[in-house]
């Protein structure tokens, strides 16, 4: 609590000291080279069917999110800046304040640059923008790419990023990036009801998550057509490991264990004119041990994500967006039911920008299928339903 | 040659679409420094989407911009074909997710102006008849 009041007293005196007619970057005393900017969101979230993605079939205004940062630059190549991040998403978040990212970001030249500290993770089209509410008409990024509860997979990590932009004369530009690092991850945070929802633990749930190290790259090529781009992600984690009681002998531990998780994926995105076009592929897979001390086994695993996207701007104020996602599980148990093994999510956005620095959303979704759908202490689902609506409305305040 | 004659075009068409709104076509202007720097169309390009941050003599960019208008929907399509609104969530995403610093923001081309000529490394853009001795016109080789 503390830390929220905290972080909101940042983000409100920084609201009030930033109304000023410069917005894309501010001045602070005589300190001309730093800037600030941050974001404040307030929403409502009611889902009927299933606590869909968080707890929320009684409705909840437990839904927001902020952040402050600052940056500067030191000479010609040297930038310095990081971000403070806090969010409430039903049961989880709480509201603690966390450092979302915090670089030091050495540009040699165009073509090489190399970032060191908690990087943002870049994976598909929107993996470093995850939080960035303002630029696009969506409350929530397609779930099955960008699912908000595991966040901690997706926002960033502790290491380093080599990064680079090569003009290809005729054929455009190819950016790349290339990274390694340590992702921090606990028992608390959204991602250990990825684990928790297996039934393998106590009420208690898991009590130690960790990460050995995460490592990849990504492609994006700019093409000669105007607003086209293409973009290949691979990422891979290792020794994935997630510890609690065991559920069936409490008195021991099990594990979760995988030596690689990967991520491979394929994205394309095309502005024309008003109109965002945009559709991504994404394959996960790893092999998955249950470990406990009376035996170990493993299966492999993996899961097909995509969706397709279209949004268009209407007028200066509104703008409309819609998208069909999917996530398919890939190696389904013998004997389980289809819907078990499928989540497909229709949604439907619209966007209102009040004025340059708020922005109001309101957003529909039907989902069919319960694959990724929770049974857990903080989002309970006893009787998991074959479909599931939310309806959710977003309020976001930047500068 | 093929490609000539497209920016020739494209040309034609930046300065009709001014010239239809009421406005004279947009110009791009840099502090005094910046002038022995080679500019072509892909290094403007590269500056004003935050890929090149530094100049090869000059110091670092330090990019301004009009926050919107006809003046700067022009500029902005012809130099990196956004409009000012695609243009601004661009540097949102890149400033807001550590990738990069922030273009300066202006209401007004006097202020605009006056920023680029006090900066060192500074380039931006304004309407043709607001550029004045105190900064340098510069012209993109194509």
């Amino acid at each position: 609590m503390k830390s929220k009041f905290i972080l909101l007293s940042l983000v409100t005196s920084m609201a009030g000291f930033l109304a000023l007619p410069v917005a894309a970057s501010v001045t602070v005393g005589n300190h001309d080279n730093v800037q600030i900017g941050g974001f404040f969101s307030q929403g409502y979230l009611q889902s009927s069917g299933n606590n869909y993605p968080f707890e929320a079939k009684d409705g909840t205004t437990d839904f927001r999110e902020m952040g402050v940062n600052v940056s500067t630059t030191l000479g010609t190549h040297l930038r310095l800046g990081g971000q403070l991040f806090a969010q409430t998403l039903g049961n989880y978040g709480e509201d603690k304040v966390r450092l979302d990212w915090a670089v030091a970001d050495y540009n040699v030249r165009q073509e090489f640059g190399i970032r060191v500290g908690r990087v943002k993770y870049p994976k598909g089209l929107y993996g470093e923008a995850l939080d960035l509410d303002v630029v696009r008409p969506f409350i929530f990024l397609p779930t099955s790419i960008y699912n908000p509860i595991l966040r901690d997979f997706s926002s960033g990590f502790n290491g380093a990023m080599v990064y680079g932009s090569v003009n290809v004369g005729h054929a455009g530009s190819v950016d790349y990036k290339a990274f390694y690092g340590k992702m921090p991850l606990s028992p608390n945070l959204g991602v250990a009801d990825f684990f928790n929802t297996t039934n393998l633990y106590t009420a208690e749930g898991v009590q130690h998550i960790s990460i050995g190290h995460v490592t990849g790259g990504q492609l994006v090529w700019a093409t000669p057509v105007n607003g086209l781009k293409f973009a290949l992600s691979y990422s891979v984690l290792t020794d994935l490991d997630s510890t609690g009681k065991f559920a069936y002998v409490p008195a021991v531990n099990v594990s979760l264990h995988t030596n690689r998780y990967s991520y491979t994926g394929i994205s394309s995105e095309y502005v024309f004119g008003q109109w965002t076009f945009a559709g991504e592929y994404q394959r996960n897979a790893g092999t998955f041990s249950v470990i406990t001390p009376f035996s170990s086994s493993g299966s492999p695993g993996h899961v097909n994500n995509w969706y397709v996207s279209v949004a268009r701007r209407l007028s200066e104020k509104f703008e409309v967006g819609a998208y069909y996602a999917e996530q398919k599980n890939g190696t389904p148990t013998a004997g389980s039911l289809p819907s078990t093994n499928y989540n497909r999510d229709w949604a439907l956005s619209i966007k209102c920008d009040l004025s340059e620095h708020v922005t109001c959303k309101l957003e529909g979704h039907s989902v069919d299928g319960r694959y990724n759908l929770f049974n857990t202490v903080k989002t309970p689902n006893p009787n998991l339903k074959d479909s599931t609506t939310f309806f959710a409305a977003k309020t976001t305040f930047s500068f | 040659m093929k490609t000539r004659i497209l920016r020739l075009l494209a040309g034609c068409l930046l300065a009709l679409t001014a010239a239809i709104h009421g406005f004279a076509a947009p110009v791009l202007i840099g502090n005094k420094n910046v002038v022995g720097e080679k500019i072509d169309s892909a290094t403007l390009k590269s500056v004003f989407l935050g890929k090149k941050v530094a100049w090869d003599s000059a110091g670092r960019v330090s990019l301004a911009v009009l926050k919107s208008g006809p003046v700067a929907d022009c500029f902005l399509q012809g130099a990196v074909e956004m409009n000012a609104s695609s243009f601004n969530n661009h540097w949102r995403r890149l400033a807001m997710t550590g990738g990069g610093t922030a273009p300066k923001a202006f209401e007004k081309e006097e202020e605009l102006r006056k920023y680029v000529a006090e900066t060192p490394g500074a380039i931006g853009f304004v309407e043709a008849g607001s550029a004045d001795a105190s900064v340098v016109v510069l012209t993109p080789a194509p």
